[in-house]
């Protein structure tokens, strides 16, 4: 047999090689943005195209903007580093700082469990199955999929689920909106300043930017193994991901603004926009944005209860992983299962109050978000962990500008929601 | 052993937590406070490394730093240092063997050598003796959390009012210097030797768990600590991709050593997962027949039987005698992996019989092999699938099966082990 050197493969090419590179670290950015538009997400849109129309199109552009602007740090912390945000966050501040972030975290992440558990609840109810078998039953099916599955089938159900997002934009084309008002709408900022309006704007820009998603990112970067060489193709994935997931919110609002709006039809919930879209666009499109809801949900459900329980034992050091033994891993095992059961027993519970724990939900998510994002930017910047892949200057100018505004809006949205909190009105 | 902070008695040695110490004010005989303790370093030289080095800050929130000497007495949750101390600025520079534990030791990850596992630091536990402070214990626990979250008394007292037998009272969990490994320090900068004797003990499949598990610079570390020989034990153990990911991080000679150590089959295996060039120089930094060996495998898909075969095996002709395969065994125990099948080909290495380890056994030493030997029962060729290999050693209960190529001619086997490890990885 020759003995110089051949690789197993031959080499076909470098821009071949370069996309099978990218294939191989693409994932979490895109899989991150699609758990983004859940249950929570989806039913902001809906309310936002059927009670405002395209008015409020034109915040999606800076909202992808922001997006990415937060999220390209947390995957370049998650490459360069090799350590997730919440093990970073403990190395740099300590245990109590660490605590509080991560008892805010379970309750944000346990309240948006819940609404993930009514959305799916709320999706099944279209196809007549009554929450008290399809919330069960969902939630069996997130446990079993997540515990007795390998990694592989795992990730292969999660890209599969992406595609499903199709139904969006089907759902939209059936419809037949203007799309030259559409066009002009996303690009035209409009402003009123009613407190209606700036809740919606608020709401829209708090369900895309949300505090689990920078833990989740990184932690799903550093579990890929990216190095530091493949960094860009990590970033094309964030950037990717940031896209899908304003298309697909776009989508959303110009379905419910071309039919509802236009019908001057007020809805409450998603379930009621799904409804309401059957007879003006065939009973297709209810299905198809039934399915989708579910499709949110489930994908959310599954990933939300997971990805908590990982952050907080890498915080505490606890042992966690799907590949560990019950017996190994009791914290991290009993958190999932902690979450996934209270996410799904809370929605069965009759005369619930959902819309306040909605609210209490987006309250901590907002009291959350700004620390996150200072102690992010704090981290990125400091040249003992980053080196010379901190932030340059317009980078950070941009970032902090970015953290500002979303505090801003997020206190804004904290106090409001506080105050319908104390005097009980929704 | 105590848990809370003791006052002292008089000369005997007693336990100090760092949490009790960190914050809190270090004070002159006057009653003035020098500045808040934010940091220790300790000399790593030692099995209980002595606190050399006071880390404080002082008004303004600038740090100072002290050494030792100038502390006079240590009480449980506080320092007083002597008369007219004057503190030099900034942070104390960090030379060899000399460890910050705020910033490379507290909160962070280090690997539990007698668990085999990676734990969190929550609190350090210090020995008070002659007036001296030694590094003693690191407190992985829950209790050490509930110290550092200054709820220690309250949480006591709740649980001791409930159900004053709980287990959370007494237990403490603590680990000794000497037996954990520190990760978040700088390659080769600290040395540890009590603990890293004991990390050489430790078996090569938990050693490769708790690598998988850690980041880039951290498996630098680890790796470093290791002798050639158990971290090549080590890397046959964790994947591919991660053991070339390491292979990497580690210098192009240390990198080639541990290579020539590994079993050919699953260096092979973590060559094939680097790039071109780098595969080139590692395989350029190898002896000779290791690298050559290396080199055959490499052609193969790491899938194939090509792939998956190691090329050390035990060939010899019919002629021979047990005694010399006997022989032949004892000769190479060393470098040999799973071993039961021993083959016989002829003249041109084609594979014209086997005999395993119990027909060797059994016979009398004198027997020539081709007499005690039987037919093989099925070969496979180096492009077979994994599945192929699999169905091969089920069949036939071949705790190795042998590979050949085009030509018939034996050029390794495929070991059970290997098998099954791919057939659980592609599950």
């Amino acid at each position: 047999m020759a003995a110089e050197p051949a690789p197993a493969r031959p080499a076909r090419g470098a821009r071949w090689r370069s996309l099978l590179v990218f294939l191989s670290v693409v994932g979490p950015g895109i899989i991150t943005a699609n758990v983004d538009n859940d249950a929570g997400g989806i039913t902001t849109y809906s309310l936002v195209g059927a009670g405002y129309g395209n008015k409020l199109l034109w915040t999606l552009l800076p909202i992808t903007v922001a997006l990415v602007v937060v999220q390209e740090m947390s995957a370049r912390m998650g490459v360069m580093t090799g350590k997730g945000l919440a093990d970073l966050i403990r190395e740099n501040w300590g245990v109590k700082a660490t605590f509080w972030v991560m008892v805010a975290l379970l309750i944000a992440d346990v309240g948006n469990t819940i609404a993930e558990f009514s959305g799916a609840a709320a999706s099944l109810q279209i196809f007549s199955v009554p929450p008290w078998l399809s919330v069960p039953l969902t939630a069996l099916a997130v446990w079993l999929l997540v515990l007795k599955g390998t990694y592989r089938s795992v990730e292969k159900v999660f890209l599969v689920a992406c595609v499903v997002y199709l139904a969006y934009p089907i759902s939209t084309f059936l419809a037949k909106p203007d799309w030259g008002v559409v066009l002009r709408a996303t690009v035209t900022p409009s402003f009123e300043m009613n407190s209606g309006y700036v809740a919606m704007l608020i709401g829209t820009v708090g369900t895309t930017i949300a505090p689990w998603m920078q833990f989740y990112l990184q932690s799903a970067v550093v579990e890929k193994g990216v190095k530091p060489e493949q960094y860009h193709h990590s970033r094309l994935d964030v950037i990717v991901g940031c896209i899908i997931t304003d298309v697909v919110a776009f989508f959303i609002i110009v379905a419910c603004s071309a039919t509802l709006f236009k019908a001057g039809i007020q809805v409450e919930t998603a379930d009621q926009a799904a409804q309401a879209l059957a007879p003006l666009a065939g009973r297709h499109a209810s299905w198809l944005f039934a399915f989708g809801l579910f499709n949110a949900s489930f994908f959310a459900a599954t990933i939300l209860p997971l990805a908590t329980a990982y952050y907080i034992c890498e915080a505490f050091g606890w042992e966690s992983g799907i590949d560990k033994k019950w017996s190994e891993a009791k914290e991290f095992y009993g958190l999932y299962t902690g979450i996934v059961v209270i996410g799904a027993g809370v929605v069965l519970i009759p005369h619930l109050p959902l819309l306040q724990i909605m609210l209490v939900t987006q309250v901590v998510n907002g009291v959350l978000l700004p620390f996150i994002l200072v102690f992010m930017l704090l981290l990125v910047n400091d040249p003992k962990l980053m080196g010379e892949h901190r932030n340059g200057p317009w980078f950070n100018a941009i970032a902090w500008v970015t953290t500002a505004v979303m505090i801003l809006l997020t206190g804004y949205l904290v106090v409001d929601a506080a105050r319908k909190l104390v005097t009980g009105g929704a | 052993m105590p848990s809370t902070p003791m006052a002292p008695h008089g000369n005997d040695p007693w336990f100090v937590h760092f949490s009790n110490l960190l914050g809190s004010a270090v004070l002159q005989p006057d009653g003035k406070s020098a500045g808040k303790l934010v940091d220790m370093v300790v000399h790593t030289g030692e099995p209980y490394p002595p606190v050399e080095r006071l880390v404080l800050r002082a008004e303004g929130r600038r740090r100072v730093h002290l050494p030792w000497s100038d502390v006079v007495e240590v009480r449980p949750d506080a320092l007083r240092v002597r008369e007219g101390v004057v503190p030099s600025p900034g942070d104390p520079p960090l030379g060899p063997d000399r460890l910050s534990l705020r910033k490379e030791i507290l909160d962070r990850q280090i690997v539990d050598v007698e668990g085999a596992k990676l734990v969190r630091v929550n609190d350090l536990q210090f020995l008070v003796a002659k007036g001296g402070l030694r590094l003693a214990h690191v407190d992985v626990g829950f209790r050490g959390l509930v110290r550092r979250m200054g709820w220690e008394r309250a949480v006591d007292r709740a649980v001791t009012s409930v159900r004053p037998s709980s287990q959370y009272l007494r237990s403490d969990s603590l680990l000794s210097w000497k037996l954990v490994q520190p990760l978040d320090t700088a390659p080769g900068k600290v040395r540890l030797e009590v603990a890293q004797r004991a990390l050489g003990g430790m078996h090569p499949a938990d050693l490769a768990e708790i690598m998988e598990d850690l980041d880039r610079d951290q498996r630098a570390v680890l790796l470093e600590r290791l002798d050639v020989e158990t971290a090549a034990d080590t890397l046959e153990e964790t994947s591919p991709e991660v053991t070339a990911q390491i292979l990497e991080e580690v210098a192009p000679e240390r990198a080639a050593d541990i290579l020539e150590e590994m079993a050919p089959d699953q260096a092979a295996d973590a060559l094939g997962e680097l790039s071109g060039e780098t595969r080139r120089e590692l395989l350029a930094a190898m002896e000779h027949p290791e690298a050559h060996e290396v080199q055959r495998l490499l052609h193969h898909d790491p899938r194939s039987a090509g792939g998956l075969m190691t090329p050390d095996r035990v060939q010899l002709q019919p002629r021979q005698t047990v005694a010399d395969a006997l022989a032949e065994l004892r000769r190479r125990a060393e470098d040999l992996p799973l071993v039961y099948e021993i083959f016989l080909t002829d003249r041109s290495g084609v594979l014209v019989g086997l005999c395993t380890l119990r027909d060797l056994l059994l016979a009398p030493v004198t027997a020539r092999l081709g007499t005690i030997a039987r037919e093989p029962p099925v070969t496979v060729e180096v492009d077979a699938t994994l599945r192929d290999v699999a169905d091969a050693a089920a069949k036939y209960n071949l705790v190795s099966v042998p590979v050949v190529d085009s030509q018939g001619a034996l050029v390794g086997m495929v070991t059970i082990d290997d098998i099954l490890s791919e057939v659980l990885d592609g599950r």
